[in-house]
């Protein structure tokens, strides 16, 4: 079947609307970070970059931003690094991997706010499941604090959320490493390579794509994280496990600095596209190579 | 192919055609008068039939009177707020059968969710018929807003200035006039205790915070397994309800407006900073994972003897009866402080009457009967609050704290407290609240009072609390 104006007019007309409708939401994001908007009723003043230069003056912005940078780094490559390994670990399972693919699958399918609330049980310090298990096995020298700790929290929110991801980074892997051809492997047993030789040489290299599909997509979620923060510490101890997206929320709905917040929109925005782009544009060149 | 195009342009036609019906505005239910052709048959006398077209004009219908309707939001949904909502409900009806409530509770404690449903709904310009928020700052948004009309009728015509104490007034007057009606009132400055431990060593509820650091201590000296103080800063604002006892004692209740108004520095004026050096003697006692804990976890195992104390609002009343635990025998509360006066640290929850509603005579009934004190006292016994108004006697509580809340309404000295919305503004209640769970963690004093002084300029507290001080 030939495809004629009408076909591209149709097909594409709903994406334009989104993407209309998404740049005007973005604009107006911007227009509102340039006024002076105090209050719950609009106020269109411009001020130019005034809320851009009192965000980079608050000890508390620099705190949400370095968590976000925590985030990128601890949640990403755990996330990713243990999908690769559960993938490859299935496969060589055989059948066991129908067992275990739900398994480790599922976490993905529960709501942040189930996630968080499971975790922070798991993480009370008193009644939580994980520090009594240590005192269960007679390690009681390892009992944390977890969340209870302004230093500890961001890392028991990554984890919780690196145990809600990995299986949807395995799944993705899962499909990459299929994608290889059996006859690949099937040599390098008969040239006797070893479970991790051929990960090594054979499974790693196979799968840049799916790792970059997985990064992209780890990335975009560390960026937007919130519903985590909210439900299992809420922003605190403190301000300790505060995110950008938290802030923006408290700074736009509990104090009504609205312009203030949209200029910590825009700030995500921009995170995410100085992280998303030259990323996108890297590994579309190493897919097309 | 031929007939390929021609039906695909036919579904062109056919989607544009019906997307836009889609997206034509809704009918809108007012009255109108609709120019219609009508094909009638006239029969003459020379029997020729004959068919011709004439115009006829149809009036439809009127529409059914639109039906009476109030939508409420509030976001009284825990599990004896529902039910105590049901009697507003009840008495509502009761007076007002011919309207239909539409009800639309919004989770979230403090109304934390519903503000920014509100604000969201009032920028749209659809307001509800009226909704709930807390008295002072936290309703200044919505004034500032130009969202509300004012409640002057109602609150002359019930006599108000007469049955509510002159605070109350003054927490819900902008520029002169009433914007909300004052509903259920609960008080901040409770001391709980869990009267087992107290009795088996032999001490004495405190009075003033040297006489709650000196408890705190004995307690942690002959029972180191019992947390003295329990807090769960999960909800920050329960740091601030801490603070607020500790401020009260240092300072009195003078003292206590000035600075949530922004009347004191905190960096020059001594009160504040003696008060920030005995809440840092707190925090050795203070139970140790309080950032992992809310508000709500601490009662039960206050009253299970694991943690001995908690300053809270009367609302963990209900929690402690909830979890069956008994007054005076598993736990037992006192005003706090005591010295150098006992005050009553008032949180009031209102309804409002939003600018531009559908039916604003249904909101105005509404707001009639929260006035009423019949409906006050009955919804304030399963809500676990006392009434605004002073005619519903302390009697009609069941429990001693009830009606020791009561008495205090009636005799003695109401301060506005600075959580949960009332005294201090939102913006500069937010970042305090940041302040003290921050300052639990590190104890810096200096830090901590730079960092409020320099909220407080950039917030202009005293300029946004000017209300407060208004004649």
């Amino acid at each position: 079947m030939r495809y004629n104006r009408l076909h591209v007019i149709l097909f594409l007309g709903p994406i334009l609307i989104i993407v209309a409708v998404l740049c005007g939401m973005i604009v107006w994001t911007v227009a509102v970070s340039m006024d002076n908007w105090v209050g719950m009723a609009p106020v269109w003043k411009f001020i130019g970059f005034e809320n851009y230069a009192t965000l980079f003056k608050m000890e508390r912005f620099w705190n949400a931003f370095k968590n976000n940078l925590i985030w990128m780094v601890a949640f990403i490559v755990p996330s990713a690094l243990l999908g690769l390994l559960l993938a490859y670990g299935l496969s060589l399972s055989g059948r066991a991997e129908a067992l275990f693919r739900p398994i480790f699958l599922y976490p993905l399918a529960l709501s942040f706010v189930v996630t968080g609330t499971l975790w922070a049980w798991m993480y009370d310090p008193e009644a939580g499941v994980i520090n009594n298990i240590l005192k269960g096995f007679g390690l009681g020298n390892f009992i944390q604090p977890w969340i209870a700790d302004p230093k500890q929290a961001t890392y028991c929110l990554i984890a919780a959320a690196i145990w809600q991801y990995t299986g949807f980074a395995m799944t993705l892997y899962i499909a990459a490493i299929r994608d290889i051809p059996i006859e690949i492997f099937e040599a390098a047993k008969v040239d006797g390579a070893s479970a991790l030789q051929i990960f090594r040489h054979i499974v790693v290299p196979n799968v840049t794509q799916a790792t970059m599909v997985t990064i992209g997509m780890l990335t975009i979620f560390s960026l937007k994280v919130f519903d985590l923060v909210w439900v299992i510490t809420f922003g605190g101890p403190g301000t300790s496990t505060e995110v950008l997206g938290f802030f923006m929320f408290v700074a736009t709905y509990r104090q009504a600095f609205v312009g203030l917040g949209a200029a910590i929109s825009v700030v995500i925005l921009i995170l995410a596209i100085l992280v998303v782009v030259p990323y996108s544009w890297w590994s579309m060149r190493r897919m097309q190579a | 192919m031929k007939h390929k195009r021609i039906y695909t342009s036919l579904c062109v036609i056919v989607s544009i055609a019906l997307l836009a019906v889609a997206c034509a505005p809704a009918a809108t239910p007012s009255v109108q008068t609709v120019e219609v052709m009508k094909t009638v048959e006239v029969m003459k006398t020379v029997e020729v039939e004959k068919t011709v077209e004439v115009p006829v004009t149809l009036t439809p219908p009127p529409p059914p009177e639109e039906a009476k309707e109030l939508t409420v939001y509030h976001w009284w949904t825990a599990g004896g707020e529902k039910q105590a909502m049901d009697v507003i409900f009840k008495h509502f009806n009761a007076a007002n059968p011919d309207i239909k409530i539409v009800d639309n509770p919004i989770a979230g404690g403090g109304g934390i969710t519903l503000k920014t449903v509100m604000q969201g709904m009032l920028a749209a310009g659809i307001p509800p018929d009226t909704f709930q928020t807390l008295s002072g700052s936290e309703l200044k948004m919505y004034v500032d807003g130009g969202y509300l009309d004012p409640v002057d009728d109602i609150w002359k015509d019930k006599n108000l200035d007469t049955d509510y104490p002159e605070v109350v007034g003054r927490m819900v007057t902008f520029d002169g006039k009433k914007m909300a009606i004052p509903v259920s009132i609960h008080r901040a400055n409770w001391l709980f205790y869990n009267v087992a431990l107290f009795n088996e060593l032999n001490i004495q509820p405190p009075t003033t915070i040297d006489e709650l650091i000196e408890v705190a201590k004995t307690i942690k000296e002959k029972k180191p397994d019992v947390a003295p103080i329990g807090l769960g800063t999960r909800d920050k604002w329960t740091a601030v309800f801490l603070f607020d006892v500790v401020l009260l004692s240092v300072g009195g209740a003078d003292k206590y407006e000035q600075f949530y108004t922004g009347q004191l520095d905190p960096v020059t004026d001594p009160t504040v900073k003696s008060a920030f050096e005995k809440f840092k003697e707190l925090i050795p006692y203070l139970y140790p994972y309080h950032g992992a804990k809310s508000w709500s976890d601490i009662p039960g195992p206050l009253a299970q003897g694991q943690i001995a104390m908690y300053v809270l609002g009367d609302f963990a009343a209900g929690q402690l009866v909830a979890g069956g635990y008994k007054e005076g025998v598993d736990w037992e509360a006192v005003a706090f402080p005591q010295q150098p006066e006992e005050v009553f640290l008032m949180i009031v929850d209102c309804f409002t009457r939003p600018k531009g509603i559908k039916h604003p005579e249904a909101a105005t009934a509404w707001l009639n009967n929260l006035t009423d004190p019949a409906t006050q006292a009955e919804f304030t016994i399963i809500k676990g609050s006392i009434a605004a108004s002073k005619l519903v006697p302390a009697s009609n509580y069941p429990d001693s704290l009830h009606q020791r809340d009561a008495e205090a309404w009636a005799q003695k000295r109401i301060v506005p407290a600075s959580a949960h919305g009332a005294l201090a503004p939102q913006n500069f209640l937010s970042d305090w609240q940041d302040i003290l769970t921050g300052f639990l963690f590190t104890g810096d004093i200096q830090r901590a009072l730079d960092s409020t002084a320099l909220i407080m300029k950039n917030y202009d507290v005293a300029g946004q609390s000017a209300w407060y001080w208004a004649k």
